[in-house]
């Protein structure tokens, strides 16, 4: 077995809607695959498909070598989901969540009650673990989310959105337990709208959109699919940025982008980087900050979609 | 399929697998336990049944039977059989609800029997029918209603109501899995429930109703369960009626838990 998941020509229609257009995906055991798209792009479609929860119209997709079709009582076994939205029954306690999915994956009362709070404890809910989920915070419903995911560890984890409407703080948190439970030999899908979270989490990624997967890889391959570095420059004085544009226009043929009062100049290599920074120097240009950056994935998506992601647009609109 | 049993696999495995009833007795505990930390339920329950027998023995009893009293006598037990027989669409209700959360999702994506999760549902909620005839049964009696059969008598009644209201429920079960809104459950309810409920003997006799419905009255199952409850209450032993109402509820398993399981595959591929 050489993938713990692999996917090929999914379709799935609901009504005149194409939420699946053929999507193929692999990833190896271990590993943790990054399903990276917009709102409405198909990564919901795609994880209840391989969560036995939809059934796909054309196409096939493994679990494991289990086919999710044929053999989806297996693939139950051996595969757990952290939905979109918490799969919790709010009218239980913390506790009371993770003991009946104990009970029904087969554990014992004592055995039950044992394993739900090693976990209250390793997820640090410990003080609300008598309390009803009606009233956690959403980042305490996550980590009780992903603690339910784990009571019986699965071979496989399906995280569908798992921080989004986060604090940072939260994610970070929920990276890092992400990142323990694939050091543990879990294989980890992971869909995001987070460009940020596909580079921090995943070892490849597949860019989804519109029900077609239009780029996969690594991080660093998909960066280079956007090619070369971002040198990026912000002025003292803001009025010099149409100074430094002009410099950028004329020693690498691009004026770059402006944003935030720093200006982005694609560059080949370094070498061009250098030129550029020398003649900004020269000319007198003051600068408090400027860096060598690889693309971040956000650019990747812009090159390769020719739109943003729906998480962008809005930091677009308040700038 | 050689390195199929790597690390993880090992590290949290239960010996033994729980059957679909065991699974369901988990489900119905997950429903119970909802009661605990809401306690205001227990009186939610309540309502339906307790205000059918209250308003209409005291403001329509007299004016069909002469007195509020001998109304009661007639038609009070049935009048609760009525009342929780309405209240069967919570069942219709609750699913509706436990699958539009997320929490159903992660159920179903478990290897967890479909049965248990349905039967998890029906079963609490037959806790909490048995709730609502304890309490409104009391009721009845403390306004002067008594039966001549006993205890036993009673306890016959309280077996058929509970048996039937457990057949019915899994025609709650198909309108929850199937309903696309919560209005339309409750349009059931209304449109179905109902009239079924007037076009018995459980407060009329049946001569009194118009020939016409009068041989629909006579197959109705709540007539079945009504004339089996009386019989059960004048001390007697049911004999056709009860054979019918055993009938009607063996055909409600019979058709509708197939028919919700199917109902909840079909969920899984639309």
């Amino acid at each position: 077995m050489r993938h713990a998941i692999e996917v090929r020509g999914l379709v799935k229609s609901f009504g005149e809607v194409r939420a699946l257009d053929g999507v193929d995906l692999a990833a190896a055991p271990g590993t943790v695959l990054g399903l990276l798209g917009p709102n409405g792009a198909g990564k919901t479609t795609a994880v209840r498909v391989l969560s036995t929860l939809t059934a796909a119209d054309a196409g096939t997709a493994r679990v494991l070598g289990l086919d999710v079709a044929s053999q989806a009582a297996q693939v139950r076994e051996r595969l757990s989901l952290t939905g979109q939205y918490a799969g919790l029954d709010d009218a239980l306690t913390g506790e009371q969540n993770l003991v009946l999915i104990a009970r029904l994956l087969g554990a014992s009362r004592s055995r039950a009650r044992a394993r739900a709070h090693e976990l209250i404890e390793r997820f640090d809910l410990a003080h609300a673990a008598s309390r009803p989920v009606e009233g956690y915070s959403g980042g305490m419903r996550r980590r009780l989310d992903l603690a339910a995911s784990i009571v019986r560890r699965p071979e496989v984890l399906v995280l569908d959105e798992p921080t989004t409407g986060l604090d940072p703080s939260s994610r970070g948190g929920l990276w890092a337990v992400v990142r323990e439970l694939v050091a543990e030999g879990t294989t980890v899908l992971l869909t995001t709208q987070y460009l940020e979270e596909a580079d921090q989490l995943a070892d490849s990624i597949a860019v989804i959109d519109a029900g077609r997967v239009i780029a996969s890889g690594t991080p660093s391959q998909l960066k280079q699919t956007v090619g070369g570095l971002v040198l990026r420059m912000r002025p003292v004085r803001p009025e010099a940025l149409a100074q430094l544009r002009d410099l950028a226009d004329w020693t690498v043929g691009a004026g770059g982008r402006e944003e935030d009062g720093s200006l982005f100049v694609p560059v080949a290599h370094a070498g061009e980087a250098t030129a550029l920074m020398s003649r900004v120097s020269q000319a007198g240009i003051d600068l408090s900050a400027f860096g060598l950056d690889e693309p971040t994935l956000d650019e990747v998506f812009l090159t390769l979609t020719g739109h943003r992601t729906g998480a962008d647009e809005k930091t677009e609109v308040a700038a | 399929m050689t390195t199929a049993s790597t690390a993880p696999a090992a590290a949290t495995t239960w010996s033994t697998r729980r059957g679909a009833f065991a699974q369901a007795a988990s489900m119905t505990a997950r429903s119970l336990v909802s009661i605990r930390n809401q306690p205001a339920q227990l009186v939610e329950f309540l309502m339906i049944p307790l205000m059918i027998l209250l308003s209409i023995t005291f403001f329509m009893g007299g004016q069909m039977m002469g007195s509020w009293q001998a109304f009661l006598d007639y038609a009070g037990p049935a009048l609760i059989a009525m009342g929780l027989f309405f209240a069967i669409t919570t069942t219709g209700l609750g699913l509706f609800s436990d699958l539009k959360s997320g929490v159903f999702d992660r159920l179903t994506a478990m290897p967890v029997s479909r049965f248990a999760l349905l039967a998890g549902r029906v079963a609490a909620d037959m806790v909490k029918h048995t709730w609502a005839l304890l309490i409104v049964g009391g009721v009845a009696f403390a306004i002067g209603y008594r039966s001549d059969g006993g205890a036993a008598g009673v306890a016959g009644a309280a077996a058929v109501i509970l048996l039937f209201l457990f057949a019915c429920s899994w025609t709650m079960v198909l309108v929850g899995l199937t309903a696309r809104t919560e209005d339309q459950i409750q349009t059931w309810m209304i449109s179905l429930l109902m009239p079924l409920a007037y076009t018995s003997t459980i407060f009329v006799e049946k001569e009194t109703l118009p020939e016409a419905v009068q041989w629909f009255a006579a197959v109705n199952p709540l007539t079945s369960l009504a004339e089996s409850m009386r019989v059960f209450l004048d001390g007697g032993t049911p004999g056709t009626e009860l054979l019918t109402l055993l009938g009607w509820c063996a055909a409600l398993f019979a058709v509708f838990v197939p028919l919700s399981l199917r109902a909840y595959r079909r969920r899984l591929t639309s």
